[in-house]
């Protein structure tokens, strides 16, 4: 008995080992350092350039983000600073801020150096990220060459007059908005003009009236960063919503195929016919010992 | 033929009369830690499963391994029962009560800890009235609660001679309650021989019953797992392969089971090393078969290179090493050498073994769950990363021994209310069961 209960002990004692802590439990110790760190993305969408610095607090093993922190975000080419101005994070440690391309102080290459910074708190040290980039454009066109439909996008970026001139020998990305994610369709390489075309696909799904969200992007390019261009057209099949005329027995369907119900009344009712029988067979027992005499 | 001169019930009339201080203590302690448990269910309640491990992505964890594991073992007290008494196998007497104590117990327990993992309990009976036949999930309610009636009904006529005797039996001082309750339970059995036919075929009925039951039962609990297309859990060999280790780690509960009850009752007369190195058979066989499944399952999926698949036994090689190595192979191995090798063979090394048995199907079930929800086919969008990795809580921990407790607590109730080792046939009486009054 003495040995059960010391083999009882030991494995309610592995149980409570401290290693095993709440996840998202903060250990209440002041000796361990925090971390504040910022990390800063950049889309040029149109006129728009769309900053989102993420803010997250490091302490210990745990990484959290900061919610409602003020960010200050600022544009400079070298000697000009713009402050841009301030948004607060949200619960993911993310403020976003969008700013008008035109205005942006850029310096003789074109180049915007934006700057995204948390001042700090007695609690949580200041952090900065920053990012450079040359704000750029894509636009769509849709047209259709002998009865095929063609797709077309011009790249440009301005220069110092504020000239839009070409962007070529770039490669453009297309998407189509889907579900959880974005559908590539396919890829343009720009000629030197700054223009690509591109043969659209005839399956992609749209609304119901086949209306579909194009989007063209140029992803981590190291002048350019990431920019993006989106238009709407009328390319898509039809989205038709599938009404049965009669109930569909499918497995997806509020009803279960017929073969699922059979079968698992036929399973059914050979167990429980089984367990009536057997608890029939107690009763008889009860009733037996009322007729019969006991043996002794 | 000492053995057979002695009456069985008078030998274990203290079990059941008295109870020891050592006992009472043990009592208490299951009772503290059913308390923590208790503690730690109402803290989920109020906080919610964020107290747990449990996050978007790993949205399963020690209690999906804790039902598994719990049904698996009571799925094999009702195989390795059943089959005993199918067959009528002779060494059968002195274990099958406890085999059959197993498959209560841990049914009854198990499903609890799928009650852990719903985070509405306060909707739970959607799950009847919006339940949908095409769920596996609707297939396992079905199929649980059809198996708990089976292996109720199926106890109740093994120990119906049983209760004929603790009734019966006059020196036995017990409170009136109780003679009241066995009076009532016994159902008035005497032994005449159409009440002893009427019992053999119903318990031979219900023996087949349960052993099929289980099979179905516990693949239909792997069928909620395979018909996903997760890897590592799309398998065609997953049925087979959870019924084989359900009844691989029962038959080591039962060994520990009767290692202990040997202890406490000192039933060293009735439960010899024949019963050791017979139990300890099975598993061996059941060892074999698990390895076997377990190569198979496991080649096909790296032979294949599917790439989710190998990410899968890259992580489990990795991240997942030790519990890999302790489930697969030594929980494998030992067996084979221990029970395969005679001169190993005695009954501390048997029960040894069958712990380490215990605890690599624990592991089993846990890298079967935990790793393939760390690496989804779908990443979730927004999702931090401390929240991809699956860390077990004091919660769930504790709610863990919880389950344990419960099960030793109810083992040990049962022991006291019923004899472990069944007093009617455990000397071949059944040829003359006309004298059991």
């Amino acid at each position: 008995m003495k040995r059960v209960f010391a083999l009882s002990l030991i494995l309610v004692s592995m149980f409570f080992r401290p290693t095993f802590t709440q996840a998202g439990e903060q250990t209440d110790s002041t000796n361990i350092p925090v971390e504040s760190r910022m990390g800063l993305t950049y889309l040029c969408s149109a006129d728009t350039i769309i900053l989102t610095a993420t803010l997250s607090i490091r302490k210990g093993d745990l990484t959290l983000g900061l919610e409602n922190a003020p960010v200050e975000f600022t544009a400079s080419n070298g000697t000009t600073i713009n402050q841009l101005g301030k948004a607060k994070t949200d619960q993911e440690g993310n403020a976003v801020f969008k700013v008008l391309v035109s205005g942006l102080p850029s310096d003789q290459d074109g180049l915007v150096s934006f700057l995204a910074k948390f001042a700090g708190t007695e609690k949580y040290p200041e952090a900065e990220a920053s990012f450079i980039a040359k704000p750029a454009k894509i636009k769509l066109f849709f047209n259709i060459e002998d009865s095929t439909r063609m797709m077309k996008v011009t790249v440009t970026q301005k220069n110092e007059k504020g000239e839009e001139i070409p962007i070529g020998k770039e490669t453009v990305h297309v998407y189509v908005p889907r579900l959880f994610s974005l559908l590539k369709i396919g890829e343009i390489s720009l000629e030197e003009d700054g223009t690509g075309t591109l043969e659209f696909p005839k399956e992609i799904v749209g609304d119901t009236l086949g209306n579909l969200m194009v989007i063209a992007k140029i992803e981590e390019h190291d002048q350019f960063g990431f920019v993006q261009g989106q238009n709407v057209i009328n390319w898509g099949v039809h989205k038709q919503y599938y009404t049965a005329e009669v109930p569909s027995r499918e497995l997806w369907t509020p009803i279960a195929p017929l073969w699922m119900i059979i079968t698992l009344l036929i399973m059914l009712a050979g167990v429980w016919a089984h367990y009536v029988y057997a608890v029939y067979e107690l009763v008889m027992i009860k009733r037996l010992s009322k007729k019969d005499k006991p043996l002794t | 033929m000492e053995l057979l001169r002695k009456d069985p019930l008078r030998e274990f009339a203290p079990q059941l009369e008295r109870t020891s201080i050592q006992g009472y203590l043990w009592i208490v302690f299951l009772l503290a830690v059913i308390g923590l448990g208790i503690y730690a269910f109402f803290s989920q309640v109020f906080y919610g499963h964020e107290v747990t491990g449990m996050r978007d992505n790993v949205v399963w964890g020690v209690y999906i391994v804790n039902f598994i594991f719990f049904m698996g073992i009571s799925y094999a007290g009702a195989l390795i029962s059943g089959t005993l008494h199918l067959f009528k196998t002779a060494w059968r007497k002195p274990i099958i009560r406890m085999a059959e104590f197993i498959t209560i117990i841990a049914l009854l327990i198990g499903p609890c800890f799928i009650l852990l993992c719903i985070g509405r309990l306060d909707k739970l009976h959607y799950l009847v009235i919006f339940g949908r036949i095409q769920s596996p999930i609707t297939w396992d309610v079905i199929a649980i609660s059809t198996d708990i009636f089976g292996c109720f009904i199926f106890l109740y006529l093994s120990v119906l001679r049983d209760l004929a005797k603790l009734r019966d039996y006059e020196l036995l001082q017990l409170p009136n309650w109780r003679k009241k309750l066995y009076k009532l339970l016994a159902l008035g059995y005497t032994g005449t021989p159409e009440q002893k036919q009427r019992l053999n075929r119903a318990s031979d009925i219900m023996a087949a019953m349960v052993i099929a039951i289980a099979i179905i039962v516990y693949s239909v609990l792997a069928w909620i797992f395979s018909v996903t297309l997760q890897p590592g859990w799309h398998s065609t060999i997953f049925g087979p392969y959870f019924v084989i280790a359900a009844v691989y780690s029962g038959s080591a509960v039962l060994i520990l089971c009767m290692w202990l009850f040997r202890r406490i009752y000192h039933l060293e007369e009735y439960i010899t090393k024949k019963h050791f190195v017979a139990v300890g058979v099975i598993m061996l066989v059941l060892a074999a078969f698990f390895g076997y499944f377990t190569f198979s399952d496991y080649l096909t999926k790296w032979y294949g290179s599917e790439k989710n698949d190998e990410m899968l036994i890259q992580l489990l090689f990795k991240e997942f090493y030790w519990p890999f190595i302790i489930s697969n192979y030594i929980g494998v191995l030992l067996p084979l050498i221990v029970v395969g090798i005679a001169k190993f063979r005695t009954i501390t090394n048997i029960t040894i073994t069958a712990v380490v048995v215990i605890i690599a199907l624990w592991l089993n079930r846990y890298i079967i769950v935990v790793p393939t929800l760390e690496s989804p086919y779908l990443p979730i969008q927004d999702s931090r990363p401390e929240w991809l990795n699956y860390t077990a809580t004091w919660v769930e921990w504790s709610l863990t021994a919880a389950g344990v407790a419960v099960f030793a607590l109810l083992f040990t109730l049962a022991s006291k209310f019923i004899t472990i080792v069944p007093v009617s046939g455990l000397h071949g009486e059944e040829q003359n069961e006309e004298a059991i009054v």
